[in-house]
């Protein structure tokens, strides 16, 4: 009734794969053994070291404002591009597959190569990685937003081209309103990972929170790690909560 | 003042026509119903007036022009003078009713001043005034999904009244609405209509009110226009053309029993 015979075979492809897979990544629970090294490692971390706090909070905002402009800036950019890159808005069929494939391009270089390639000519500093963020985020958000504009509901544009609106007017005016709760929530989104991707820029320099984490591991002060990776939490968790207010609002 | 010649229309995935051969003309002050099954081609027909579907043979004339020959800013230019109300309202989510109709005057101005919303003193008075006749004026400042369905035709009725239109066409305006909500939009258009002189074209599938309200009935089958004539004489032959022989059985099994 529920389950066809091709089931079958599909359960036994996915452990297959499960097989392999653990194999290449050296996946064994016995190595367990070793527990009590993390255990260990993790003590050395408590007391929390609190004199460098204050440094810490400038760091933080450091990459607080890293990420937030790297993927606002994306934001801006990637709107206009997404229009271009939906099959109902584009104004022509090869731009629309060029801008497609042009973000697709972008999206599939990670932060950290862009970031590498940029400190040659800009050198060590929170400039590249801001620049490495946005590109990235001008490739995902670029695709997100066009898909949304793709599923939007014709009819208002319909009735846009009704009241003789321009046609590219017309598209602006009656997709945006519907799209941009949406469109919110995926910036947010965004901006999370823009921190999360900010503290590993900071480990190729990029400074902010990133970049101490590192260098207290580097040079074994774990009671610093330890408040390091509370202040990147409270970050990430600030983020969502401003998010989730500034969405509800909207809606 | 609006000629339809030889018109058909084939869409691409289908076999049969939407529509085919159809010549009409319309003339200033007639309030037209087109009656039909679903499927029967109103909705094209209508679409066809105001320049949404092309067609595929034959020729739109607005005024003696043709609209195939226009250039998409002289279509612009017919489509303002069309007012046009729809089924499903297509309303901008998420604007205010002030808002929703205000883009009523879009056709007119500078996209620089759409884009600001720079609306001057008589543009907001008459958007006022519309909303005020439409008996929206104590929901001026709520957002349209908040609104009922009968309220919301209302916005769209405003919003294609602010176009200052010649011709006021609906494509099934009132399909989704209750019968009693029905009859209050149908009398909402009828009075603009006879203010404004307008020319209207309301696509419907309730016969009664088609009837009630049209001072000309076309029925279309197949895509073919099967009547075009004064609502009194669309009788129960009529009807049964038109609907086909489902309806037909339906009904002598409510005479059996």
């Amino acid at each position: 009734m529920w389950f066809k015979y091709r089931s079958i075979f599909t359960v036994i492809l996915l452990l297959v794969l499960v097989f392999f897979s653990m194999r290449l990544t050296e996946f064994d629970l016995s190595k367990f053994k070793e527990f009590r090294n993390m255990i260990d490692f993790l003590s050395q971390w408590f007391p929390m070291d609190f004199s460098k706090l204050p440094a810490m909070i400038h760091d933080s905002l450091e990459t607080l404002a890293l990420a937030f402009l790297g993927s606002f800036l994306g934001l801006i950019f990637a709107l206009p591009i997404s229009f271009m890159a939906a099959v109902n808005t584009s104004p022509s069929k090869y731009l629309y597959h060029f801008t497609r494939f042009s973000l697709s391009f972008v999206r599939s270089i990670p932060e950290i190569v862009f970031g590498l390639i940029l400190l040659t000519a800009l050198s060590l500093g929170p400039f590249p990685a801001v620049l490495a963020i946005m590109f990235h985020n001008v490739g995902v958000l670029g695709k997100l937003i066009s898909e949304l504009i793709e599923a939007s509901d014709p009819g208002p544009q319909e009735a846009m081209k009704a009241v003789g609106a321009k046609k590219g007017f017309g598209y602006l005016f009656s997709i945006l309103p519907q799209i941009w709760p949406n469109v919110l929530s995926h910036y947010f989104y965004r901006f999370e990972v823009a921190i999360r991707t900010s503290l590993i820029l900071g480990f190729i320099g990029a400074g902010g929170i990133g970049q101490r984490l590192f260098n207290d591991f580097k040079t074994f002060q774990y009671s610093s790690v330890s408040l390091d990776v509370l202040m990147i939490m409270i970050l990430v968790i600030m983020v969502d909560l401003i998010g989730s207010y500034v969405r509800n609002k909207v809606i | 003042m609006l000629n339809i010649k030889n018109v058909s229309v084939q869409y691409d995935n289908s076999q049969e026509k939407a529509l085919s051969d159809i010549n009409l003309s319309f003339n200033n002050g007639e309030f037209v119903c087109i009656l039909g099954k679903s499927g029967a081609g109103k909705s094209t027909l209508i679409r066809c007036i105001n320049g949404l579907q092309k067609p595929t043979h034959g020729e739109v004339y607005w005024q003696d022009q043709p609209l195939s020959k226009m250039n998409e800013e002289q279509l612009r230019q017919v489509r303002r003078k069309m007012g046009m109300i729809f089924q499903h309202f297509n309303l901008i989510p998420r604007l205010t009713v002030i808002q929703n109709v205000m883009t009523g005057t879009f056709g007119y101005r500078s996209t620089f001043k759409n884009l600001i919303g720079w609306f001057t003193d008589d543009e907001i008075k008459r958007a006022k005034q519309i909303i005020d006749d439409v008996g929206l004026m104590t929901q001026i400042d709520r957002k349209v999904e908040q609104l009922s369905g009968g309220q919301k035709q209302r916005v769209g009725i405003a919003r294609a009244l602010l176009q200052q239109p010649a011709v006021f066409l609906g494509d099934e305006p009132v399909s989704s609405l209750d019968p009693g909500i029905s009859n209050h939009i149908f009398q909402l258009i009828q009075e603009m209509h006879h203010r404004l002189q307008l020319l209207t074209i309301i696509n419907v599938h309730d016969v009664e009110l088609a009837k009630r309200y049209a001072t000309r009935l076309i029925a279309l089958k197949d895509g073919k226009v099967v009547f075009d004539d004064i609502p009194e004489k669309f009788d129960d032959d009529k009807f049964h053309l038109t609907y086909g022989s489902t309806v037909n059985k339906f009904q002598n099994y409510l005479k059996i029993n």
